[in-house]
């Protein structure tokens, strides 16, 4: 809002409630599919979704995909949403806190599922599309004016998300491309273990997807009705208010990048 | 007189270090290089979050 960012990845719902409550800002593209999951205690009692009746679930935010993604598998599961007790917890708490038995199960993005199972303390109850699928998590938001008034800048912008996204995705080198983006994006970008991104980026290697990443009104409409009935969206708001489809639509012929590990430049 | 124009002459020295050090280290060039161009050359900021 201070114009110190012109574009952000945000969780979707935040995106939406932020458009609904004024701010000039519009979602141009998708930042991935999947790649949430709720976890449970590996040893623990919770087997079925039905066991979390009664039990503490942490979700990182009131708009997050990820507490959606609950209330949509409670009304599968014939739940209440009174039955699941939710807590807000920061990401990088939910592991410790699950092995330490402060909560018995969390709904987060990668690489917090990751790093409970691979900590040998977390297992997987169900990944995002085993409730919803084409779930989407994370979204780009760009800023009104910047959209006006330099559009070509953005459509590069999303045209590069979108070549990257193939280049995670090109079939025979899927595998060869995500482990030396799981190197690359952990050491220079998140100063994360690239262990770990190597395990949320592949295994199994659709357990984060990048394509497509075009927003579609039918996937929005879930989110928004979702955010509805659950009491963090108070107006009715048309998917044309907050997102804007050109960028994707402009970058719909995009090719993957050209790029393997040791070369200087993407082509 | 002379110890006086040697000690305001290594102060005068420290300082400078310092604040050449901090604005090497501390100062982000690039961000208010990129903030002094016109709009339609500026690069964009992209703000993302570490998880999915």
């Amino acid at each position: 809002m201070s114009n110190k960012m012109q574009a952000a990845f945000m969780v979707a719902p935040m995106a939406i409630a932020l458009r609904a409550q004024g701010v000039p800002v519009k979602i141009v593209y998708l930042g991935h599919r999947y790649g949430s999951a709720v976890v449970v205690q590996k040893d623990g009692p919770v087997k079925k979704f039905t066991d979390l009746r009664g039990r503490v679930v942490a979700v990182p935010s009131r708009f997050s995909d990820e507490r959606l993604i609950l209330f949509r598998a409670m009304k599968i599961n014939g739940m209440n949403p009174s039955e699941i007790h939710l807590v807000e917890m920061a990401p990088p708490d939910v592991a410790g806190a699950l092995a330490a038995g402060a909560i018995d199960a969390f709904s987060m993005g990668e690489p917090f599922p990751s790093q409970s199972e691979m900590s040998g303390r977390g297992r997987v109850l169900f990944h995002a599309r085993e409730y919803w699928p084409d779930f989407m998590s994370c979204v780009l938001v760009v800023r009104q004016d910047v959209i006006d008034h330099r559009p070509e800048a953005v459509q590069v912008l999303v045209d590069g998300i979108a070549r990257s996204g193939l280049w995670l995705e090109e079939k025979e080198r899927r595998r060869a491309h995500r482990t030396q983006a799981a190197d690359f994006v952990g050491r220079y970008y998140y100063r994360q273990d690239p262990k770990l991104l190597r395990w949320a980026l592949l295994k199994p290697e659709d357990r984060v997807k990048y394509e497509p990443l075009s927003p579609r009104k039918a996937d929005f409409e879930i989110v928004t009705k979702l955010m509805r009935e659950t009491g963090v969206l108070d107006r009715e708001i048309a998917f044309e208010e907050y997102v804007d489809i050109r960028f994707a639509e402009g970058a719909a012929g995009q090719k993957p990048w050209k790029y393997e590990a040791g070369w200087a430049k993407a082509q | 007189m002379k110890a006086m124009r040697k000690l305001l002459a290594y102060t005068f020295a420290w300082i400078a270090a310092i604040t050449a050090g901090h604005l090497y280290l501390n100062v982000n060039w690039a961000v208010l290089m990129n903030d002094r161009l016109p709009l339609s050359k500026r690069k964009l900021n992209v703000a993302y979050i570490p998880v999915t």
